[in-house]
């Protein structure tokens, strides 16, 4: 079992040492049950960090945030920041160093073994509890959630309250880390796409009708891709960027700006946004499935990249998130790749 | 007013078609030249390799009313730059792939190998997409609305 008193101790630690700048971790939201991100910056502040299966979000984000920030001081401190993770969100780093976009001298990761049952779904939770409030969630001996409301607890097995994620995950504990707080229990997946059995049965019609639904729904938020620690580039392709067009402005730099795609939330251009973005993570989503969290229409964002993820396996057989060393899969090729789709 | 009924019933697809400078399109060159008969229903566009297609160009044809889009490249090993086939394989497998999962008819979007040499093997893949796509209609699931 995880000890919060292990974390917060090797939190002081590397506080008090100055090995880090902060420490990112879960706090206690003080509205309600979801936990926040919090930076700690003085050792006197750990007591603020908690681990419970609430502390859903993937903290990676904020590395690529941090070098950002890094990139624009004059003097930046150079001390590597702390960071609390989960399997899945070690997996991001994983992809994070992997892409050279951070070395591993920048982070000093505390790692969290989710300990078999993973973390809970708001969605699911709010189901079951049928408008009741729920105080807290544990996990118990037995790996089940206990949810604690006003009128006492509820015992709920893992398979109802778990996020979809977790019932899928192949390794939930952290791949990559520097202390390792609870054990490296391995559990055993035997249908690891299952969420996607059911869209794979459908025809090609009802597959249409049911995305053409739901790409629909868009509102172009681009809060997936605020959310996405794998969507860190400066300029986006999406984004028409302001381009002042003079009497000077030659023609090769008006050629220069091609705008891809309308601004406009219309579905064509909803989805040319959708598929470009399910692209550019295939081999990359490490399936913390923030997207999906954070979509305000509920639009099942998952399933694009957890498709890719497992052509990924299947096709090639890649795994992302996995090896730092190993080269990318877009970037790498094998002679027997398959090819029976060519003419 | 037979006649206008007439125009109608015959779907003329339209396809782009990237292809490669040192090898495929120089086969449809060769068939240019050698005067060999194929549908008129392609727009060719020149991309330096088959590697340098980005799935961008694949969806933002679709999204200006392509009815197919066809990415041609060397065989496995003939590749100018050595390897960019490979990549090509690659990326366009998850294309492929993610189209075909969204719900558009796989017939849409092919891959195939054309060598310089090949002018009748691009011929008779030009007229089998053709054939494909006659009996799909008009690609409107990613067309934009104009």
């Amino acid at each position: 079992m995880v000890n919060i008193e292990d974390l917060r101790n090797e939190a002081r630690r590397i506080l008090k040492e100055g090995k880090v700048k902060y420490v990112i971790g879960y706090a206690k939201n003080q509205n309600g049950l979801m936990p926040v991100p919090v930076f700690v910056k003085d050792p006197e502040d750990v007591e603020k960090l908690i681990w419970d299966p609430t502390c859903i979000h993937n903290l990676a984000k904020f590395l690529s945030d941090e070098k950002k920030r890094k990139s624009k001081e004059k003097k930046p401190d150079e001390r590597p920041v702390g960071i609390v993770v989960k399997g899945c969100d070690s997996r991001a780093i994983v992809v994070l160093l992997q892409e050279k976009y951070i070395n591993r001298d920048d982070v000093h990761i505390l790692g969290i073994s989710c300990e078999g049952s993973g973390v809970i779904d708001e969605k699911k939770l709010a189901k079951t509890l049928k408008g009741k409030k729920a105080e807290s969630v544990d996990l118990d001996e037995k790996g089940d959630f206990v949810v604690s409301t006003k009128d006492g607890k509820i015992k709920v097995p893992a398979e109802e309250l778990s996020a979809e994620r977790c019932l899928e995950c192949r390794a939930n504990y952290p791949v990559i880390y520097d202390i390792l707080l609870g054990d490296k229990t391995r559990k055993k997946v035997d249908a690891p796409f299952q969420s996607l059995d059911k869209m794979e049965s459908m025809t090609e019609e009802e597959r249409w009708a049911f995305w053409q639904e739901q790409i629909s729904k868009c509102i172009r938020c681009y809060a997936c891709r605020s959310v996405c620690p794998m969507c860190y580039c400066d300029e986006c392709v999406v984004d028409t960027i302001n381009f002042a067009v003079t009497a000077d402005t030659s023609a090769d730099e008006k050629a220069g700006r091609i705008k891809w795609i309308e601004k406009s939330p219309v579905p064509s251009e909803n989805f040319v946004y959708h598929l470009v973005r399910a692209i550019h993570l295939a081999g990359r989503c490490i399936d913390c499935a923030e997207c999906e969290r954070v979509c305000p229409l509920d639009i099942p964002l998952r399933f694009l990249n957890k498709k890719l993820e497992k052509e990924a396996k299947e096709l090639f057989g890649y795994d992302a998130g996995f090896d730092p060393d190993e080269p990318s899969l877009v970037s790498s090729f094998k002679d027997e790749d398959p090819e029976d789709f060519i003419r | 007013m037979p006649r206008r009924l007439k125009m109608a019933e015959e779907f003329e697809p339209r396809i782009v078609a990237f292809l490669c400078k040192w090898c495929s399109s120089a086969g449809s060159d060769l068939a240019g030249v050698s005067r060999m008969q194929y549908p008129p229903n392609v727009l060719p566009i020149t991309v330096m390799c088959s590697g340098s297609v980005s799935p961008l160009y694949i969806l933002d044809a679709f999204n200006k009313g392509a009815d197919g889009v066809l990415v041609s490249g060397c065989h496995p090993g003939d590749c100018h730059y050595i390897k960019g086939n490979y990549y090509a394989r690659r990326r366009i497998a998850l294309v492929k792939k993610l189209l075909e999962f969204i719900g558009l008819e796989p017939q849409r979007f092919q891959m195939s190998w054309v060598s310089a040499a090949e002018g009748t093997k691009y011929t008779k893949i030009i007229s089998d997409f053709v054939e494909d796509l006659k009996p799909l209609g008009p690609q409107t699931k990613l067309r934009r609305n104009q």
